[in-house]
């Protein structure tokens, strides 16, 4: 190779900086990517019966509390990005703002938790549950596959707040934080597609 | 290691100004919509197209990934909504 095209690559490669990197490791991103195209068959399947039923779901849709979907779509935002402020934190070395930055993000998936706990009483006690009719089966069980990913995703966070707090991640790689910090995106995602189906459109 | 922090924050500033503004035109009588019931949907389901590509540029941090997985993630954000909203308009 003649001076000039080595001039040449040393310049581009200086450029271009680092190679592209895909956080957390490969089997999580598959894992993400099953749960993705499973809530889309459900957002979907919302949405088409919508259209078919469209007075049903207006009157399901009255019963609900959209202060309480906005307080929910808050406390998710919130929670990731403490959880991307975390990850930041650990690239810094600071490990114990890491950990309490995950601490927060465990903390306002509480708020989620408990709001769509009292959604659920409400509607509960309202006499409307999975055999209600279709809208309300549809409700029950897309919000609930949704609320066991938050209490999968808090145990994930539990687990990488007391890694980071013990310096498990210190000097080794990240990509276990990465991943759990991706699939805690991914809940996120999922809820602020789902909150303006439920909540926000009428 | 940079420090992305700023970034971080001004990224969850622009979700909750998204989210706050899809719910306000959610919250607009139909009375006043006057047939502008269309527009209104696609109104909401854009900005939630905006937050979840932020989401998956910032958040994820797949601005830096390959760009297969960039470009799938991507793909979801934007084609999701967009296919919902086709339901919700033409049906």
């Amino acid at each position: 190779m003649d001076n000039n095209k080595v001039l040449a690559l040393n310049i581009k490669t200086a450029t271009l900086g680092k190679q592209p990197h895909l956080p957390g490791d490969l089997a999580m991103w598959f894992f993400i990517l099953a749960e993705l195209t499973v809530f889309a068959i459900f957002f979907l399947g919302f949405a088409v019966t919508r259209q078919l039923y469209p007075d049903m779901f207006l009157r399901g849709q009255a019963y609900l509390h959209p202060v309480a979907g906005g307080i929910n779509t808050i406390a998710l935002i919130s929670s990731s990005c403490l959880v991307a402020l975390s990850l930041n934190a650990i690239k810094q070395l600071r490990r114990d703002y890491a950990a309490a930055l995950l601490g927060g993000a465990m903390l306002m998936a509480s708020v989620y938790l408990g709001v769509k706990s009292w959604e659920y009483s409400q509607l509960l006690h309202l006499g409307f549950g999975l055999s209600t009719n279709t809208y309300f089966t549809l409700y029950f069980f897309i919000t609930a596959f949704h609320f066991m990913h938050v209490i999968l995703g808090m145990i994930i966070l539990g687990f990488m707040a007391v890694k980071t707090k013990n310096g498990g991640y210190q000097g080794a790689s990240l990509s276990g934080f990465e991943a759990g910090a991706c699939y805690w995106h991914m809940v996120d995602l999922v809820w602020i597609i789902l909150f303006p189906l439920l909540y926000v459109i009428n | 290691m940079v420090n992305h922090q700023g970034l971080i924050l001004r990224v969850y500033l622009y979700l909750i100004i998204l989210t706050l503004t899809s719910a306000y035109i959610g919250s607009i009588d139909n009375v006043y919509l006057q047939g502008m019931e269309g527009v209104a949907v696609t109104g909401i389901l854009t900005l939630t197209l905006l937050k979840g590509l932020q989401i998956v540029d910032v958040y994820m941090e797949l601005k830096q990934a390959p760009r297969l997985w960039r470009n799938l993630l991507r793909a979801y954000v934007v084609l999701l909504p967009f296919t919902i909203g086709m339901i919700y308009i033409l049906f």
